[in-house]
């Protein structure tokens, strides 16, 4: 549970977000919205209700209070700080990406060891260090990295990570920006490499904060789904949060998620299960 | 910001070497025209517009950088 989280009331849902976001000094794209109470409108006031949001934010450029994290700011040298303990990557200099294939250290027994992609971080690596110099972002660093295991497939990928300062315009509002620069990067090695470029590419640990709050949001949301004994829809998201909040719940024997609507209004429903 | 959309036309074309970018600075605007060979015209205008949108956003943090309103266009 994100311990950034506030809850704001007002007469109705926009009013309280409005009232929540002020509190927070944000905008509504850096926050997510969950609906506690929707309130009620009542008859001439009497019998009405305040609706109540809860708003966790996920502005990137924010000090963040999980001690795990909070060395962030500063890299040492040394190993980085990482959510799991399982975590040792085999991490390729940005300036030298043709070093011997760095021998993958052994670490959870489930997970499938992905040799680097040498070919692949190389190219990428100067693609994305090319469009940040274009884009007036040259100060940030570039390294290439091994994700971690991914929950699904314990499938690991290549990690672009770009570090630096005053990086959010790069991020954007939902992370919409950097999963266009994504988008863009992978195109173009995809068209170097004459062949599919998958990687990712994160800034300043962006997606790994997003993925804790979007999991975090999930429980909570199916802890009311099983609560209100109905289910819970969630506000729209992009593929990739969908994916976050699914796969935070699969395990679950309460609850089981699908998503409903199209295009940019797609959301993510949680169902309790033995229920339709 | 033409360099910009330079590279990344180029690197996603059959025919860098027919990509043109025009770019005419105001005081607080910038346009950029892009003219790109009739059959890479798909590559960097994308399914529905998703790529030259992507592009959009990223000539926007760039133009961020300098304070300009930055609008691309691809001529054909």
């Amino acid at each position: 549970m994100s311990d950034r989280a506030i809850e704001a009331q007002g007469t109705d849902v926009e009013a309280a977000i409005e009232a929540g976001l002020q509190k927070l000094g944000l905008e509504r794209h850096d926050v997510i919205v969950e609906v506690v109470d929707e309130g009620r409108k009542g008859i001439l006031g009497l019998g009405s209700k305040e609706a109540m949001v809860r708003l966790t934010p996920l502005t990137a450029g924010e000090p963040r209070r999980d001690p795990a994290r909070a060395t962030k700011a500063a890299p040492p040298p040394g190993p980085r700080p990482s959510t799991t303990s399982a975590t040792v990557t085999d991490e390729v200099d940005a300036g030298a990406p043709a070093d011997a294939p760095a021998t993958p250290t052994p670490v959870a027994p489930v997970v499938v060891e992905d040799e680097v992609d040498e070919e692949l971080v190389s190219a990428v690596t100067e693609i994305v260090s090319n469009l940040l110099e274009k884009m007036g972002l040259g100060e940030a660093t570039v390294r290439a990295d091994l994700s971690e295991p991914d929950d699904n497939s314990g499938r690991r990928m290549t990690v672009l990570r770009v570090e630096g300062e005053n990086l959010s315009a790069l991020i954007g509002p939902h992370g919409e920006t950097l999963n266009d620069f994504q988008y863009i990067a992978r195109l173009m090695a995809g068209h170097a490499l004459r062949r599919r470029a998958d990687f990712i590419v994160d800034v300043d640990g962006y997606r790994s904060q997003r993925k804790e709050s979007l999991s975090s949001l999930a429980r909570r949301m199916a802890a009311k789904a099983v609560e209100r004994g109905s289910a819970v829809t969630l506000e729209p998201m992009s593929s990739y949060d969908r994916r976050i909040i699914h796969m935070a719940l699969r395990d679950r024997d309460d609850v089981y998620t699908s998503s409903v609507g199209e295009g940019s209004n797609r959301r993510v429903r949680v169902y309790l299960k033995g229920e339709e | 910001m033409k360099e910009l959309v330079e590279y990344i036309a180029k690197s996603l074309v059959d025919n860098p070497e027919s990509v043109r970018v025009n770019e005419v600075e105001g005081s607080s605007m910038v346009v950029l025209e892009l003219t790109v060979d009739d059959s890479d015209m798909g590559r960097v205008i994308g399914k529905g517009g998703r790529v030259v949108n992507a592009m959009r956003t990223l000539v926007d943090v760039a133009g961020g950088r300098r304070g300009k309103r930055v609008t691309l266009e691809i001529i054909d």
